[in-house]
This record gives C-alpha cells, sequence and structure tokens, in this order.
C-alpha cells in the first residue's frame, strides 16, 4: 500500500507535541474517503476531543492512530520519530491505548482475567501467575481510585464498570495515550460525571486522554482542545476555553440544516397501530418490555426516542413477530396480530429494519432477488401465479423501482452488495414503500447515510406520511425526530416513560426523559 | 458461471493437475501417459463416453442433493445414508412387486425418491421438533444406514439371496430395470430430467427463490415473510429424495440387485461435488461430469500404465482443496487490485 | 463380574480413540475454529502408524509418524482456512477426502494392496503392567494391563485440563473463541491462538489414530476412522469443549462400543452392535437439546 515516508513533513513539531497525524489518507473500497490528508497534534497531558457528524471520520482517525487501519498515506510521529503501527500491539507498546465504542470485553471471564490477558504474568512453571495478576489489577484499580472488584465476572457488570475495566486494561499496560471512542454513549447520566472525574485524575497523573464524542457540551465541559472533522477533512483545532457550542456545531455541519418537515397539525386518520400492555422478556429471562402501550394514526409519524438498548430493538423484534409478547396486544389495522405469523403481520406491515446486511437484505443475492422480497408473496404482479417466479418481470419490477427511487445501479441482476449504502437502503426503502401497506415501521433508516440519501430518505417518510400511512420512527437522532415526527414516545427500560406531541416539548425535554425515565415523567405528565 | 469463477475453477483443475503430474513425476512415470490415458479411456470414443456419463449419473444426483440443500440451507451430509435407503427401497419393490415395465419403472424411482426422502426426513424431524443439529444426525444415520443394510443383505439375512456366496439380495423385476438407447442408458435420460427439473424450480419458482435466499440469509427470509422452518423441511425431503434417487437408478442401471458396498464409491463424492461447484447446480453437473470421467478413465489407466487406479481419489482431493482456495484467493486477490486502484491518489480528487 | 471387566475393558478401547481426538477437537472448539477435519486426522494417523511401525519395526516410531501424518492434515487445514481464508466447514471436507484418498492411494502404492494391510512387522503399542495397581483384586484387571495409549490418553485430558485452564495460552485460547476481536484488542492475534490449537489437534489425532491401527490391532483397513472424528465432534458440541466433560461423554460412548460388544456375546448381529456409538450419539444429542430447551423455558418462568 503506498506509503511514501521519505518525504518528511515541512513542519517538525517544536512545541512539546506528543503526537503528530501528518496529512492521514485513509480510503475504503469500493470509494469511500473516509480520511483525506487530515493532520493533527496532541500534546502530552491534554484532553483533546474529536467530534464530527456520523462518518465525519472521527473513529477512522482514531483507529489510524491505534494501528487497526493503515492510512493509505500520511505519517504518525511520536515526538520527532516516524512510527508506523501494524497492529493494535504495536500502539500499544508505543504506549497508546484505545477505548472502542463496543466495548470489547469477555464476558465469561472475570474483571482481571480481561485486563491481564495478553500479558499475563507467569509463574516459574509457566502457568499463570494468578495472585500476582490479581494483584496487579488491584494496584490499578486503587491508584486510580477505581471502585471495581477484580473478581467479578465482566458479564455481571454494568457498562459503565465494563468501560472502566476496558481503561484498566489499557493502564495496565502502562499506555501514556488513552483514545476513548464515544464513552458517553453507554452511559448513564448519572455516570457521566464519574467518568470524567477518574479522566480528569488520568490527565492529572500525566496521561494524553483523545477522546471522540458528539455530545457539545460533554466536549466543551471535558476537555482541553477539540478538534473539529467534517467528512474526512479537519475543519480546525480549537483550545475550549475560546469556542462556543453554537461555533463547534457550525464548523460540524458546515452549513445551515436543510431540512425541515414540520407542517402545521393535520386533521388525524384513524388508529392503524395499537399496542396495548406488551410485555416481553428475553431467552435470558430478563424483562425488556414492560406494559407498552402505543397507538400510531393513518398520516401521522410516531417518533420513538431512547438511549440504545432500552428495548426499541425488542419492540421492533415484537413487532414484526421475530420475537412474542408475553402479556398485551397488538392490533394493526384492526386486526389482531398479537399471535400472528411473520407472513401474516407482513401483510399489514412494511418493515425497514435497522441492520441492512443482517435483517432487510442479502448482500451475495442480486438486486432485483432483494428488491421482490414480501412482494413475491404479496404483490399481485408476483402472487397472481402459484408457482412460477418471473425473474424478468422482477427485473422490470426493479427497474421501475430505479426510476421512482432514483437508485443508481447498473442492472438488476446485479449484486446488491456491488451499490453503495445510500443505494441499498434506497432498495430497501423503495421495496418496503412499494408494497403500499398502512403501517409502516422505520428503524434507524438514516443510520450510517451520507448527507444526500439521508435527506432523500426523509422525504421520502414524510411523503408517506402525506399519502396516509401510519408511521413509527425508532430514530436514535434526536434532531431527526424532531423534523420528522408529529408525536415523541420515549422509551427508558422497557417502558414508554413520555408520549407526547412534538410541538409541545423540546430536545432538552426528551433528552431528560431518555437519560432519567419516570421521574421526570411524572412531574411533567399532562 | 460467470467469467471470474470460470477462471478460478480453470486455475484450481489446472493447478491440481499439475500437482498431480509433479506426484507422478517423483513416482517417475509419465504425466502425459497417465493423462492421456485418462482423457481416452473415459471420452475417448463414444462408447466409452456412454459409460462415463452412466457413472456419472449418481455422482450427479448426489451432488444436486448436496448442492440444493447447501445452497438453501440445510446442511444435509447424509447423502451416502440416504443413497442406501433409497437402493434399499427400490430392492424390495423391485423384488415384491412386479408390474409393467410402464408402471414398474416409475413405481421404482418414486421408491427411491421416498427411501432416500425419508431417512433425510428424520434427521429433519429430529431438528425440527428437538432442535438436534442435522449436520451430525445426518452424518449418524450414515453410518447406521450403512450397517442396517449391511445387516439385511448379509449372508442368511433377511433380504439375503438364498444361496448367494456374497452379501447380496435378491435381484429386481425384469421389468423394473433400465435398460439402453443405443449406447447411453436410460438412467441418463432420468438423471437429466431431474436436473433440469431441479434447476427450474431453484432458479425459476417462488419456493426455490425463498430457498436461495433463505440460504443466503435466513433471517432476511424470516423476516420477508418466507415460510423458512417449512422450507427447511422440503429442501430436506428434496434433497434426501435426490440421493435416494440416486442409489434406486443405481441398483436399476447396474446389478439390478443390493450388493455390499454398493454406496462406497459415491460415499462422499456428492458432498464433495458440490463443495467444488460452491452449490451452484449448473457447476455440480459439470463436476460431476468430470469426476465421473476421471474416475471411468481410472480403471483403463491402471491397465495401461500401472498407476494404480486409487490415485484418482488423491487427484479428486486436490482438485477440491486447490479450486475452493484458488476460488477464495483468486477473489482476495482482486479486492486487493481494486483496493490498489482505488487508494492510488487521482488528479481529480484533492 | 467378568462380564463387566470385560465391558469396562471394552470401554477403555472404545473410548479411547474419539477421547483423543475429541480433546484435540477441543482446543480448536475453544479457539473458535469450526474443525471437522478430526476424521481425517484419525485416519491419516491411523496410516502413518502402521507405515511407521511397518519399516521401522518400532511402535513408539509409528506413534511420532502418526503425529506427523495427522500434523500435515492441521498444517494444510492452516494454510488453507487460516492463511487463504477459505471457509472452514469446506476446508475441513475437503480435507477428510483428502486423507481418504491419499491412505487409499498410498496404500495401494506402497503396500501393493486394496482393503487393508496387516503384516507381523508391524509392531502394536504394548499394554502396560502397573505393578501395584495390578495387585488390586479386580480393579486391577481393568486398572493395569491397559495399552499403553489409553493411559496416555488419560494423561492427556489432565494435560489439556491444565493447558486449558491453568495457563496463560490456555486464558487466550478460550479468549478467541469467546470473542476474537477482544483477544487482537489485548494484542494477541487471534489467529496464533488458532494455528497452535490445530497443531495442538493434530497432534491428539495422530495419537488417537496411532491406538486404532497399533493399538488392539496390527492393521491399517481403509476408512478405518469409521466415524470417530464425527462422534468426536459431536462430543465437544456437547460438552461445550470441557476436557472433563469429553472424557465423561466419550467414556460414555466407550460404554456404548462395550455393550455392543457384549451384545454380540448374545447372537446380536455384528451390524446392530456397531450400531452403538452412532445411536449413543443421538441419544446424547438429544438429551443435550431437551436439557436446553428445558433450561430455556424454565428461566424465563421463574425469572
Amino acid at each position: 500500500m503506498g506509503n511514501n515516508p521519505t518525504h518528511l513533513p515541512s513542519f517538525l513539531p517544536r512545541v512539546p507535541e506528543f503526537i503528530t497525524l501528518h496529512q492521514i489518507t485513509k480510503t475504503f473500497p469500493p470509494n469511500v474517503v473516509a480520511l483525506d490528508g487530515v493532520s493533527v497534534s496532541f500534546e502530552a497531558g491534554e484532553i483533546h476531543a474529536v467530534v464530527g457528524e456520523n462518518g465525519a471520520g472521527k473513529s477512522t482517525l482514531m483507529k489510524v492512530l491505534y494501528g487497526l487501519y493503515r492510512p493509505d498515506r500520511g505519517q504518525i510521529l511520536l515526538g520527532n520519530q516516524s512510527v508506523r503501527f501494524h497492529s493494535a500491539n504495536d500502539a500499544i507498546a508505543a504506549g497508546v491505548g484505545m477505548v472502542h465504542q463496543e466495548i470489547l470485553l469477555i464476558p465469561e471471564y472475570t474483571v482481571w482475567q480481561n485486563v491481564v490477558l495478553g500479558a499475563e504474568p507467569r509463574t516459574r512453571w509457566g502457568t499463570l501467575d494468578v495472585a500476582r495478576a490479581r494483584g496487579a489489577v488491584q494496584a490499578k484499580i486503587d491508584a486510580f481510585g477505581f471502585n471495581i472488584d477484580p473478581d467479578a465476572p465482566v458479564g455481571e457488570l454494568s457498562v459503565a464498570a465494563r468501560q472502566k475495566v476496558e481503561i484498566l486494561k489499557l493502564l495496565y499496560r502502562d499506555v501514556s495515550v488513552l483514545i476513548l471512542d464515544e464513552p458517553t454513549a453507554v452511559l448513564t447520566p448519572l455516570e457521566v460525571p464519574q467518568l470524567f472525574a477518574e479522566l480528569r485524575r488520568l490527565r492529572a497523573a500525566g496521561k494524553t486522554i483523545l477522546f471522540i464524542s458528539h455530545h457539545l457540551d460533554e466536549v466543551l465541559e471535558l476537555s482541553d482542545r477539540i478538534t473539529v472533522l467534517r467528512r474526512g477533512k479537519k475543519v480546525d483545532t480549537v483550545p475550549a476555553a475560546s469556542t462556543s457550542k453554537s461555533e463547534l456545531a457550525r464548523m460540524m455541519v458546515g452549513r445551515e440544516l436543510m431540512f425541515t418537515a414540520r407542517r402545521a397539525a393535520q386533521p388525524k386518520g384513524e388508529i392503524i397501530l395499537r399496542v396495548e400492555g406488551v410485555y416481553y422478556r428475553d431467552k435470558q429471562g430478563v424483562s425488556r418490555l414492560r406494559d407498552v402501550s402505543l397507538t400510531v394514526r393513518a398520516g401521522e409519524i410516531v417518533g420513538i426516542a431512547g438511549v440504545e438498548g432500552n428495548g426499541q430493538y425488542e419492540l421492533v423484534n415484537v413487532l414484526v413477530g421475530l420475537e412474542h409478547a408475553e402479556a398485551g396486544s397488538i392490533f394493526i389495522n384492526g386486526h389482531d396480530l398479537t399471535h400472528a405469523s411473520i407472513l401474516e403481520r407482513r401483510r399489514h406491515i412494511a418493515f425497514v429494519a435497522q441492520d441492512r446486511s443482517k435483517l432487510a437484505a442479502s448482500v451475495s443475492a442480486s438486486v432485483a432477488e432483494n428488491a421482490i422480497m414480501t412482494h413475491h408473496r404479496l404483490n399481485e404482479m408476483f402472487a397472481r401465479r402459484r408457482w412460477r417466479l418471473d425473474m424478468r418481470q422482477a427485473g422490470a419490477f426493479t427497474e421501475q423501482m430505479r426510476k421512482q427511487f432514483t437508485v443508481a445501479m447498473s442492472r438488476p441482476d446485479q449484486p446488491f452488495r456491488a451499490l453503495s449504502g445510500g443505494n441499498q437502503q434506497k432498495v430497501i426503502l423503495g421495496r418496503e414503500l412499494l408494497l403500499e401497506r398502512p403501517f409502516l415501521l422505520l428503524d434507524q433508516p438514516t443510520r450510517g447515510l451520507d448527507v444526500g440519501s439521508t435527506e432523500y430518505v426523509r422525504e421520502q417518510i414524510a411523503q408517506q406520511r402525506d399519502a396516509g400511512r401510519a408511521i413509527l420512527l425508532i430514530s436514535s437522532d434526536l434532531e431527526e425526530l424532531f423534523s420528522l415526527t408529529d408525536r415523541i414516545a420515549v422509551m427508558y427500560r422497557g417502558a414508554i416513560v413520555a408520549d407526547v406531541p412534538t410541538a409541545q416539548t423540546d430536545l432538552e425535554q426528551v433528552g431528560a426523559w431518555m437519560l432519567q425515565g419516570r421521574n421526570q415523567r411524572t412531574a411533567q405528565s399532562a | 458461471m460467470n467469467g471470474q469463477k470460470l477462471l478460478a475453477a480453470l486455475a484450481g483443475i489446472a493447478l491440481a493437475l499439475s500437482i498431480g503430474a509433479l506426484v507422478l513425476l517423483i513416482e517417475g512415470r509419465s504425466p502425459l501417459d497417465v493423462y492421456a490415458a485418462l482423457v481416452a479411456l473415459s471420452i475417448g470414443d463414444v462408447d466409452k463416453a456412454a459409460i462415463t456419463i452412466k457413472n456419472a449419473v449418481p455422482l450427479i444426483l448426489t451432488g444436486l442433493s448436496a448442492s440444493l440443500a447447501f445452497a438453501s440451507g440445510p446442511i444435509n451430509l447424509g447423502q451416502p445414508g440416504q443413497f442406501l435407503m433409497g437402493a434399499l427401497a427400490v430392492t424390495l419393490v423391485g423384488i415384491t412387486v412386479d408390474l409393467p415395465a410402464p408402471l414398474m419403472i416409475p413405481l421404482l424411482m418414486i421408491a427411491a425418491a421416498a427411501g432416500g426422502a425419508l431417512w433425510a426426513g428424520a434427521a429433519a424431524v429430529l431438528r425440527h421438533v428437538f432442535n438436534m443439529s442435522e449436520f451430525i444426525v445426518t452424518l449418524m444415520l450414515n453410518s447406521i444406514a450403512d450397517l442396517f443394510t449391511a445387516w439385511l443383505i448379509t449372508i442368511g439375512g433377511p433380504l439375503a439371496e438364498a444361496g448367494a456366496l456374497s452379501p447380496r439380495s435378491p435381484a429386481i423385476t425384469s421389468s423394473g430395470r433400465l435398460g439402453e438407447i443405443g449406447v447411453f442408458n436410460l438412467s441418463i435420460l432420468v438423471m437429466a430430467l431431474v436436473a433440469v427439473a431441479i434447476w427450474y424450480v431453484f432458479h425459476r419458482t417462488r419456493p426455490g427463490y425463498e430457498w436461495r435466499i433463505a440460504g443466503q440469509n435466513a433471517l432476511f427470509a424470516r423476516l420477508g415473510g418466507c415460510p423458512v422452518d417449512r422450507n427447511f423441511f422440503i429442501v430436506m425431503l428434496l434433497s434426501g429424495a435426490l440421493a435416494g434417487l440416486a442409489g434406486g437408478l443405481l441398483v436399476m442401471s447396474g446389478p439390478y440387485r443390493f450388493i455390499r458396498g454398493i454406496g462406497a464409491n459415491y460415499a462422499w463424492d456428492g458432498v464433495m461435488i458440490a463443495v467444488v461447484a460452491n452449490s451452484a447446480l449448473g457447476a455440480t453437473v459439470l463436476y460431476g461430469l468430470f469426476f465421473a470421467a476421471l474416475q471411468t478413465g481410472a480403471l483403463g489407466m491402471e491397465l495401461l500404465t500401472a498407476v494404480p487406479s486409487e490415485f484418482i481419489q488423491v487427484l479428486q482431493a486436490v482438485i477440491v482443496l486447490v479450486s475452493v482456495a484458488s476460488r477464495g484467493y483468486l477473489s482476495v486477490l482482486l479486492d486487493r487490485l481494486t483496493l490498489r486502484r482505488l487508494s492510488r491518489p487521482s488528479p481529480n480528487r484533492t | 463380574m467378568r462380564i463387566v471387566i470385560g465391558l469396562l475393558n471394552g470401554m477403555l478401547a472404545g473410548a479411547t480413540p474419539v477421547l483423543l481426538a475429541a480433546l484435540g477437537g477441543a482446543f480448536t472448539f475453544y479457539a473458535g475454529v469450526f474443525n471437522i477435519a478430526m476424521e481425517g486426522m484419525l485416519l491419516a494417523g491411523a496410516f502413518c502408524a502402521a507405515l511407521g511401525s511397518f519399516f521401522s519395526g518400532s511402535w513408539v516410531i509409528g506413534v511420532l509418524c502418526a503425529i506427523a501424518g495427522a500434523l500435515s492434515l492441521s498444517v494444510l487445514f492452516i494454510l488453507f482456512a487460516i492463511v487463504l481464508k477459505t471457509d472452514e466447514f469446506v476446508t475441513g471436507i475437503a480435507l477428510n477426502l483428502f486423507a481418504a484418498g491419499a491412505t487409499t492411494y498410498l496404500l495401494r502404492q506402497l503396500f501393493g494392496v486394496r482393503g487393508a494391510f496387516t503384516d507381523p512387522a508391524i509392531q502394536p503399542m504394548p499394554r502396560l503392567e502397573i505393578p501395584l495397581l495390578a495387585q488390586i483384586p479386580l480393579a486391577g484387571e481393568v486398572l493395569s494391563g491397559q495399552n499403553v495409549m489409553v493411559y496416555g490418553a488419560a494423561l492427556a485430558v489432565l494435560v489439556c485440563a491444565w493447558l486449558i485452564f491453568r495457563t496463560p495460552f490456555g486464558l487466550r485460547l478460550r479468549a478467541a473463541g469467546y470473542n476474537a476481536a477482544s483477544l487482537e484488542s489485548s494484542g494477541v492475534r487471534p489467529a496464533r491462538v488458532r494455528i497452535a490449537a490445530l497443531l495442538i489437534c493434530g497432534v491428539l489425532c495422530g495419537l488417537g489414530g496411532a491406538f486404532l491401527s497399533l493399538g488392539y490391532v496390527r492393521l491399517f483397513a481403509e476408512g478405518m476412522s469409521a466415524g470417530r472424528g464425527w462422534i468426536a465432534l459431536a462430543a465437544v458440541i456437547l460438552v461445550n469443549g470441557n476436557p472433563w466433560g469429553v472424557a465423561l461423554i466419550t467414556l460414555v460412548f466407550g460404554l456404548a462400543d462395550g455393550l455392543g460388544l457384549l451384545a454380540q456375546g448374545l447372537n446380536v448381529p455384528a451390524q446392530f452392535t456397531g450400531m452403538a456409538p452412532y445411536l449413543a450419539t443421538l441419544i446424547a444429542l438429544f438429551v443435550y437439546a431437551r436439557r436446553k430447551s428445558r433450561a430455556r423455558s424454565g428461566s424465563s418462568i421463574q425469572a
């Protein structure tokens, strides 16, 4: 891969810049430029935030620094020395460690086992020196004031505690630079100040902390300096003390927000989706949905807000029939679907799933084969024949979809995986919208899409509402919910803790409900 | 097959043949002579080609059985057992029933398919009702079928021919035997019809579409409204029926009876062919013919060149390994080339 | 009493090769490799053991050859599945075919026979009389005087359990299967752990194979692994790789084998008694599936 280490940067660090990333470029096939000539410097003993929208390149940049991705071009300098990390191991050896967004621990192992994994102390006979391992982990726990039991199985710990284990893992390896990828995304609001206190203690001990976030309030509160990325390029690095939330937001987005679909309140149609008192437990017996009741009327978009893992996923599964409710009932368009098969439900539900490659498509099939799913049974065009499936007709159907939803593709028999993410989503959305079912269930329909595709999808959703469909939109993007929905329901620990007209609430209030749930609700309930 | 796949397949075969040639050279034999003998004795003239194609019948049918299953989701490794049960069913019906040929032959074919489907269906039931992995169950049922049929025809066994000196059943009725049209055995026609029918069902019908998609991503198929569990069952039955038919046709066109070791030569060939063909039905037929040519040529080759016919078994395994790996490696290579092209700085991008 | 001792001896003889292969499978199971090549490795081991013993006249050389033979399949597995990233299932199938083909071919090529090769020059593995144990009445007849590989297998259980649960390697091995990404982020390459697991599997399958051809017989027959590699795989899956569990369940399979031998004495046809291990595997799978589904429904009621 084309590196040119001979070409040294024109500037050499004069200030005590500890790590310098110089002109880093990283491309993912087929044609995503994740980083485009990004240069940043991090100083020893600072907390440095990297902010940007989804897809701005924050995570990629940090993974390049951590040796998980090799840059196509550019250099990493430690002090004055150019280094090349071929693996996370190299990075850790050089004193750079990373805590990933998705926590990478082994739930079957205890805290100390997770911490020492890969750098285990040994006895004279080559066995694992349990006493020494536990002692070393306990020493780090004490040194940095973490409140954690080294013998606890990680599977039984809270997310916040697991995050601490990840940090411990790096401290055990004596790293001087800690990279944290959206550390607060998985925390409850009460846990955030504790994490921040711990991070400040680490800074006081001389560690450099790089952290990725898109919560601007947190960034301003915690960090010394802030680097803003937008679409793979660096916008600027600014001291936290001399910037503001609005300035950062402008740098991140780079424009005023274009799309607003809010409209005057309209006469509501009849109730299409009615969920009444649904309870659900997962296979481990953990209660995931508690007394969930919800209605969506024709011509209405209801949004579900919530920190991920508060029952949204399970609600979707129970609605589409992957899981069955323990109690309660689900009516769609007047049909009791509580115990119906998936196919029976699909007569009434159009469904855009969150995970494109796992739930919403077969990437190894052709575009046409993906386009006709569910239509092959429900659409008159295909269902007319009992056995035969006319692939030419499927091609024509796909062609029609291509035109209607402006999908960039060459032929209907092209492999689905050859399409870009945005175009894949257009095919999936097109397929579900062309089903023309009264109820539309959308689970994170714009996740991972670029700005253009996102706007396109949102316009389509608004059109569907105008066409009189009942729409339930699950999104972790509050801005999306506020721009599209008529009502917002907030899920917290498997229950709906608030259900209010969008016009009568605001971002801060919904955010508070998401984080604190019921307490707020009783104070607020109308 | 598109260009890239064809290239990978040919490269794999070429590489495997080269490795085989190397082995022969080390042993001091002439690879050219050996390969020439293989070709001459398998497809050298019409008669030999006819035998090759006849020998391809069980290979292709068990191959289709495995390919159909793998491409649709179920991991049916039970072709050997299903093959034996098909052969057994034909033998049982062929001994006890005697009808005119136009009735007898279809009846025997149905019996063969039913025998195989029954054995596969047992695994499907265990999977469906008790959630036992069909992968291990079909394997265990192979051994059980093998021992069970061996017992039936063992000398003095319930299905053994009276007075026979080797373990074998009595012959089936003559009206149930498949003769030749010209030089070609009728079983070839049956196989061809079945192969076309299976291809049609798999690629041109609604159930086939659902099977294909479920084979690639079962969760997507389920969410799309396909009855995935029922389809699993149907595919298992159909896959078993194909393997059973292979066994049945072999009895009907060859020894006309159940003899010890009848399925031994085809034990893993179906799975092997499905694996090299990447579970594509068309490729399964082609590879079935190719391996049949190797196996048919092998016997003559041994006479001409004194290279043991078992050499072909090694060659087959090498072909499987090399072509499967080259398929994977070629795509890795192509990805890497694409990546390199894309990561190159382009002048119109800043 | 005679019967019980015969049964126990039959059990140990039946369990040993499956146990060794299953211990090997336990390593690859923990490492997160879908390894179905144990059948082929056993076969290669059995062939090479007979080969080595025949030419050298020493069962020790035979065992070393068996290890080398099974290891060569491990190396091929590593080359295809880990280096070239071929599908593990497909690689396993191909290697099993390769082992069957190569042993048949070499049998013909080297010994000029088809089907089976036996020769007085093949030196079998000896029995081991253990002085003190042998004096215990009755139990001594089982505990002492077994084939050396039976003791080898028992020792292997201890060593494997120690390796898996007490060493840094074991910690990494299990991590590779539980969560390879976690291991990777801890600075250990999962591929290396998997390679090590496959090599260990090769060694153990080699030992198991050697027992097949040099244990109670002195012959190699085509396909003499006879599905034991598959049974080993089933055993590993049933106990989630735990070596103690593997030992227990393979003893149960061995017991089925022993019962089969016993039944043969009662005029039950050999073909039916031969089904015993396969039926035992099916029954074990059944019990396992039932227990799992009951555990699931139970937890959702009480919790």
